[in-house]
């Protein structure tokens, strides 16, 4: 595992670590979810992170959020301690987790207002955000009457609004069907060049983390590790046909289907 | 496909609202059925006149007692208003208070330690029971009977202000701080408004005890106005037109207070936002 990090940080020369996670251990009352989280983040990296379900994904998702306080180990952005939520990182659910009793551009502009920027300035940033995911038009809709991919674009396009350093994205697609979803993949890639921000993405569709990251992280089942962290060379946009993206698909499945079956054969064992 | 969606709510509502109207229609169609077998049965003396007066008879004082020959002039209008600023003035009160409370129950492991056992004790005695001690504390006054609806209502707001705090979801706040939001601003910008259709549910039942509980009170602790003060004082002059008044206008102002004023509330705010339909 050391190994891996020591391959894939001389690699990424361009950029510095954006955020590091060295031994992370996580546990809720007696159960150990996490043992030794040790990974590194480059700025500008497009990160996805996979695992047998039950692994405890989201859960480091929620610890570089800073909604969950890790149990022990050491967990920096920027070289400083996270110690809270902040609005350095912009948070995306698989679940929208939208402000029902506020407008489409309210729920956008809501951010930059707390922040205390000027309504019409406000605006502005958001109505470019709003062009870039596609929601002209339904800036005064309320959520209730969107669907599940434009809830999605609006809770995307209230992340990136106020301008985070870091995105991070809370398994997005998990609650859309495969049309929508194959779209939202296709506009989160363009986002990301235009946004240019380090983005974290939890998953578990191996094809989505192929096609998406310039790295595709594999964490064990409970208490979690790091068990493979492969680099996906191949530059974007990219095409779904490139016989290179199944190879890695292949390589990334085999990984994954070998923890879960470790996984099921051990949860026998105990009953 | 949102546009079909949005297109297709329009027919709907005009659906629901054609039901409401039948619905309307059928139960006041047997109220005024009844009516009119009273008002007949009352004309052909098949019942007794002083304890059951015609209804032609009752809106007849009404009339006169809100004109300018009331005793004293206007008598029905005051009675009514002196009754109304008494319910707000309580119902604000205990929405204010509830509230906070509420929402300090419902998120502080303290102040949960705290109230929770005061509010099990206190809110199964009957609000009129408070009625003597509030009379010693304040004398006959309108703060006793504000005072009263307020204990009427504050329990409602604060148990469905609770409810309403454990459905919320734990990720509106993350999202909220993940946006640097203070507790203050989380606080008006995201827990009130989560909370408003718990509010406005607390708000319905709280009013329709509280103007019960009113009506009760002003007859121990009125001493010139109110509905209440009017049935109690009519009482002592035999006048049963003037009773039956005061119980047709306690009736009609209920109903539009919990379905008028409060029905127009929910669909300003919680309808609007398809809160419902969403859950």
């Amino acid at each position: 595992m050391s190994a891996d990090l020591a391959k894939v940080l001389p690699m990424n020369a361009r950029s510095k670590p954006k955020i590091v996670a060295k031994g992370i251990q996580k546990s809720f009352g007696n159960v150990l979810a996490m043992e030794d989280v040790t990974l590194s983040i480059q700025e500008r990296e497009f990160v996805a992170i996979i695992g047998p379900s039950g692994c405890g994904k989201s859960t480091f998702l929620y610890l570089i959020a800073g909604f969950e306080k890790p149990s022990g180990g050491e967990l920096t952005i920027n070289g400083n301690a996270i110690t809270g939520p902040g609005p350095d990182r912009g948070v995306v659910f698989q679940e929208f987790v939208l402000f029902p009793w506020l407008t489409v551009l309210r729920n956008i502009t809501l951010g930059l207002d707390i922040q205390g920027v000027k309504r019409e300035e406000a605006e502005a940033r958001a109505l470019k955000w709003i062009r870039l995911t596609g929601l002209s038009g339904f800036e005064n809709a309320y959520p209730s009457t969107l669907s599940g991919g434009m809830k999605q674009r609006v809770a995307i396009a209230r992340a990136l609004t106020y301008d985070p350093e870091v995105l991070l994205l809370d398994e997005p697609f998990g609650a859309l069907d495969v049309q929508t979803k194959n779209y939202m993949i296709r506009d989160l890639q363009d986002l990301w060049q235009e946004a240019n921000r380090t983005i974290v993405m939890i998953t578990h569709s191996v094809s989505e983390a192929v096609h998406m990251a310039d790295r595709v992280v594999v964490l064990s089942s409970r208490p979690s590790r790091v068990i493979a962290d492969v680099r996906i060379d191949v530059p974007h946009p990219r095409d779904r046909r490139n016989p290179t993206m199944h190879r890695y698909e292949d390589e990334i499945t085999a990984i994954l289907s070998a923890e879960v079956d470790k996984a099921m054969s051990l949860e026998r064992q105990i009953r | 496909m949102s546009a079909a969606d949005l297109a297709g709510a329009k027919p709907l509502s005009g659906e629901r609202a054609g039901a409401l109207l039948r619905n309307i229609i059928t139960r006041s169609g047997v109220i005024v059925t009844l009516l009119m077998l009273w008002e007949v049965a009352a004309r052909l003396g098949w019942i007794n006149t002083f304890l059951f007066p015609a209804p032609s008879n009752i809106a007849a004082t009404i009339w006169t007692q809100s004109g300018p020959d009331g005793s004293p002039p206007y008598a029905m209008p005051m009675h009514v208003l002196r009754s109304m600023i008494r319910l707000l003035a309580g119902i604000a009160l205990a929405v204010v208070i509830g509230t906070v409370l509420g929402v300090l129950i419902g998120m502080t492991r303290w102040a949960r330690m705290l109230f929770q056992p005061l509010i099990s004790i206190f809110m199964p005695v009957p609000t009129l029971a408070w009625t003597p001690v509030l009379l010693l504390l304040t004398g006959i006054d309108d703060r006793t009977t504000i005072i009263v609806v307020f204990i009427a209502a504050v329990f409602e707001v604060i148990y469905t202000i609770v409810a309403g705090i454990e459905m919320m979801n734990v990720k509106l706040f993350w999202v909220a701080r993940s946006m640097g939001a203070s507790r203050l601003q989380i606080f008006f910008r995201v827990i009130i408004p989560a909370i408003f259709p718990y509010l406005i549910t607390g708000m319905r039942l709280g009013t329709g005890y509280a103007w019960r509980a009113l009506i009760a009170a002003e007859m121990l602790a009125a001493s010139s106005f109110g509905l209440g003060f009017m049935i109690y004082d009519a009482s002592e002059y035999m006048s049963t037109n003037v009773i039956y008044a005061g119980i047709i206008l306690i009736a009609v102002l209920g109903y539009l207070l919990e379905n008028v004023l409060i029905g127009r509330l929910e669909a300003a705010t919680t309808e609007k936002w398809g809160i419902q339909s969403e859950r």
